[in-house]
């Protein structure tokens, strides 16, 4: 048997569901940090390319703006020369550009000679005019662009416009010339552009002060700012740092650059993050799937296994009762199964063919022993008989004769094993018969019968090993007179035979002596055959039982089971 | 054994996948907040100037912004009544700058009560459901109207007050700094002070009677934009540009104009954009629970603005809206 108490080794369902999940776990775990750290480097990459592009175009943009610009300022400048169609000239101009504010005129030391602005007329009396300034444009020499300003001019109007100037060619009255310009048309376009939800585009100029922002007035009001200092100090191109991406590009041709801020949170991190809750709930789902299969798996195989090992187990504790049924699964152990199958059956067949020729063995030693005669009991009863007639006894003679007759054709019985109990009975009392005349009547005997048993069969010599057991330990050493006393009587199903003595009674060893051992010098058939013979026909519930008391006597009780003529055959 | 192994792969494919679009459809849009601002007008380039702020801010923190503000400046009930329908009206926050500093308190409370947050601009009203204060610092304000006609202004001065509703806070703390600033200098007293309403014409009206009955006037300071425009109009339409100089407060394209004719002499420029932004930046902070981290009171920046700075950068840039 298997030592139940011995540590076992981990169970395979265990070994395969930590394998497989830790193996998935841990690919799954660097894919994944390998992913989200290429996925972040192509998100910034990407971030930083569309900011680029969106200031790339934003350029474009702008530089066809200042190039519109200059070609309105060229236009500006070619009608100053028509002295004639000067005014309307200009008023076609202002008429067909709605964001021109005004077109003013100055003279070589930088008074404001003339003013054309759709119905207004400048103060007589400027204060400051912010749309020209003397020495820059003299320091420029060409034309130059203003930063924003407020338009100073003219009577409760004050928009905010950029200025060109431009100067004229000598000769003409006027030697400047300046255009100012309102910021529709650039507002609508840069207020439009988007780089992410919050991103933007402005413009600066090389300085860095701001020339157009989409949310000027929030900086106006000092609410946000820009710090277009440093900014001022980059070269075109793309910057970023952890919250921010900058792309600066320089408007061709021009001292205004374009500056689009993104927020690397909003276009990156946004993602990344979102991206980092699908990966988790991914790897959630693979590593659910994985634990699924590893456990199928492990059941697949673990389960058969360990219904195989518990038949196996049942099979050992009681082999002769076992049905095996056969355990389903994978083919390999339905292999298994069937193999384990074919053996039970195997060693079953085996079992019962043993245990058959066990019985065969015990039934010819039997009949080998039923066969013989004690030769002692036969010369002593031929000396008697032979006594007998040496005294003229011859009636005992002739009694002592036929008994021992009787005795010898009922042993015998033609070969049959079972006989009934009327033949046995007589087969006792011809051997009691001879015994008494041989012990000179130091005991007598009585047969107490239930006649209804009479008619079953028994096993031929059950009652004389019995008798003489009683009568060779039981009576021979008696002074009295000795009693046997044999009953015969039904018990629900069965027969009981009573073999009563009331000689000296044997201790317990005696009794298991009998029981346990083949009687070793003496021939015939001892108790213990007797119950052997009783046992192996009819079961372990009949044979005998034994009682004794020394010094009152002994019962032997044998039990056996009824058995009508019918029956015989059967068995 | 592989067939199972490809069972189980397609079962997690199609957990993964529905996993997926539940995700997808998981996003749902936020309700936006609602959020009302209560001015005390509507018309004054002051107030537009709020609104345009607030606005702003709306739209940055997407926010449903209404404006609405009474017909006059002294209008306090017609405040109380707005409050009650924005109340009633399901908005969430309240951006409110008081006429009266005690009899729009009640609405307010009511207001804060019904778990409206309450976000006070420009003039403060008597309630504990305020949640912050955004606006100026009137006092100081004040006191720098008073340094400015004292800077501009050799010799003694004789001062002549052009205020409005005396039970709005914030020209009434204007006052204060003033009278306290003149008071500390010394050289100048106050020979009249009028109350007028918060209109041109009306101003302009009491501001000429004050001048009329008290000629030894050579400073006016008048306290909000309104009044400021009718001293002006008072000061230019009795000549009486280089013998009064005036301090007005907060920018008109006619206190400007008065600037650079000379009949306004000093300007005090409130930030009007910024107490609109902020008021709704901080109904949204309210709202979105980041209410522990405001201040109690936001001062938006003031700054004198004179004929010598009007076209300043700086100036320009406090004085004239950039559309």
């Amino acid at each position: 048997m298997r030592d139940k108490s011995a540590p076992r080794g981990p169970r395979t369902t265990a070994i395969l569901v930590a394998m497989v999940v830790g193996v998935v776990a841990i690919i799954l775990c660097s894919c994944i940090a390998l992913f989200l750290h290429r996925y972040r480097v192509a998100m910034v990459q990407s971030a930083r390319t569309s900011t680029a592009q969106a200031v790339a175009q934003v350029s474009n943009t702008v530089g066809s703006y200042l190039e519109d610009i200059h070609q309105a300022m060229e236009l500006v400048v070619a009608s100053m020369w028509e002295e004639d169609d000067q005014d309307m000239l200009l008023r076609a101009f202002l008429t067909f550009r709605p964001d021109a504010v005004a077109v003013t005129s100055y003279s070589e030391s930088g008074l404001l000679l003339d003013c054309w602005s759709p119905g207004r007329e400048p103060r007589e009396d400027i204060l400051v005019n912010l749309s020209f300034d003397l020495v820059t444009a003299q320091a420029t020499g060409g034309p130059y662009l203003t930063a924003p300003h407020v338009e100073s001019i003219f009577e409760g109007y004050y928009p905010w416009v950029v200025t060109v100037t431009a100067p004229l060619e000598p000769g003409g009255e006027a030697a400047w010339v300046s255009l100012d310009l309102s910021f529709a048309g650039i507002s609508g376009y840069i207020n439009n552009v988007g780089i992410g939800q919050r991103g933007y585009c402005f413009l600066m100029d090389q300085s860095g002060a701001i020339v157009y922002h989409p949310q000027q007035r929030l900086l106006y009001a000092g609410l946000k700012s820009e710090d277009t200092a440093s900014l001022a100090t980059l070269a075109d191109g793309t910057y970023d740092d952890d919250t921010v991406i900058y792309s600066l590009s320089t408007v061709e041709g021009s001292g205004w650059r374009v500056v689009g801020v993104s927020y690397v949170d909003e276009l990156v991190n946004q993602n990344v993050r979102e991206m980092i809750r699908l990966s988790g709930v991914m790897a959630l789902v693979i590593l659910a799937a994985a634990l699924f299969t590893s456990w199928l798996l492990s059941h697949l195989l673990g389960r058969p296994l360990r219904g195989l090992a518990s038949a196996m187990e049942r099979f050992e504790s009681d082999a002769d009762h076992f049905t095996y049924q056969p355990v389903g699964g994978t083919r390999e152990v339905r292999e298994l199964s069937d193999s384990f199958g074919h053996m039970v059956v195997r060693i079953q067949q085996l079992m019962s063919t043993v245990r058959q020729e066990e019985v065969n063995l015990r039934k010819t030693e039997l009949k080998a022993l039923q066969a013989q005669i004690n030769p002692h009991f036969l010369y002593n009863t031929l000396d008697s008989i032979a006594w007998m007639c040496e005294r003229g006894r011859n009636t005992d003679a002739v009694n002592m004769v036929h008994a021992l007759a009787r005795l010898f054709r009922i042993s015998i019985s033609r070969g049959n094993e079972l006989i009934p109990i009327a033949k046995e009975l007589e087969h006792a009392e011809s051997y009691l018969q001879i015994q008494k005349y041989r012990y000179k009547n130091q005991f007598t005997y009585t047969f107490e019968v239930d006649p209804a048993c009479l008619e079953y069969y028994c096993n031929k010599i059950t009652l004389q090993p019995i008798i003489e057991n009683a009568i060779n330990h039981g009576l021979d050493l008696m002074v009295d007179e000795g009693q046997i006393t044999v009953q015969v009587c039904q018990e629900g199903e069965d027969i009981l035979f009573r073999v009563r003595d009331n000689g000296v009674g044997m201790s317990r060893e005696q009794v298991d002596a009998i029981l346990h051992h083949s009687p070793g010098d003496r021939t015939g058939i001892g108790i213990k055959n007797v119950d052997d013979r009783l046992k192996i026909y009819f079961g372990k519930e009949y044979g005998l039982r034994i009682t004794s008391e020394l010094d009152v006597g002994t019962c032997v009780e044998i039990r056996m089971p009824k058995i009508g003529e019918g029956d015989y055959e059967t068995k | 054994m592989r067939r199972n192994r490809l069972l189980a792969l397609a079962l997690g494919l199609v957990l993964t996948l529905t996993c997926l679009s539940a995700c997808g459809t998981e996003q749902e849009a936020g309700q936006r907040h609602r959020v009302a601002l209560v001015a005390k007008s509507t018309q004054t380039e002051f107030w537009l100037s709020v609104f345009a702020g607030a606005q702003a801010a709306a739209a940055e923190y997407n926010m449903e912004l209404t404006t609405m503000g009474p017909e006059t400046e002294e209008d306090y009930e017609t405040q109380n009544r707005m409050i009650a329908e924005v109340v009633e009206s399901g908005a969430e926050a309240l951006v409110f700058s008081a006429i009266d500093f005690t009899r729009n308190a009640a609405a307010v409370d009511a207001a804060g009560q019904a778990g409206v947050k309450v976000v006070s601009i420009d003039s403060g009203v008597d309630s504990d459901q305020v949640g912050t204060y955004i606006g100026t610092d009137n006092y100081a304000a004040g006191r720098m109207a008073a340094q400015a006609a004292l800077e501009g202004v050799e010799g003694e001065l004789v001062v002549g007050l052009v205020n409005y509703d005396e039970s709005t806070a914030n020209g009434q703390e204007r006052e204060r700094g003033v009278r306290d600033a003149l008071a500390e200098s010394g050289r100048a007293r106050v020979a009249a002070s009028v109350t007028t309403l918060v209109e041109a014409e009306r101003a302009r009206a009491d501001t000429a009677d004050l001048l009329r009955n008290n000629p030894e006037i050579n400073v006016v300071i008048a306290f909000n934009e309104p009044t400021s425009v009718g001293a002006a109009q008072a000061v230019a339409g009795l000549r009486l540009a280089d013998a009064v100089f005036l301090v007005g407060f907060d920018s008109n394209v006619a206190t400007i104009d008065g600037l650079q004719e000379g009949y306004v002499d000093a300007l005090i420029v409130q930030n009007p954009y910024a107490m609109g932004y902020l008021g709704v930046e901080s109904a949204y902070r309210l709202l979105s629970g980041q209410g522990g981290a405001l201040e109690t009171t936001v001062d938006t920046s003031t700054q004198i603005v004179n004929r010598g700075n009007l076209f300043s950068l700086d100036s320009q840039k406090a004085l004239f809206a950039f559309e």
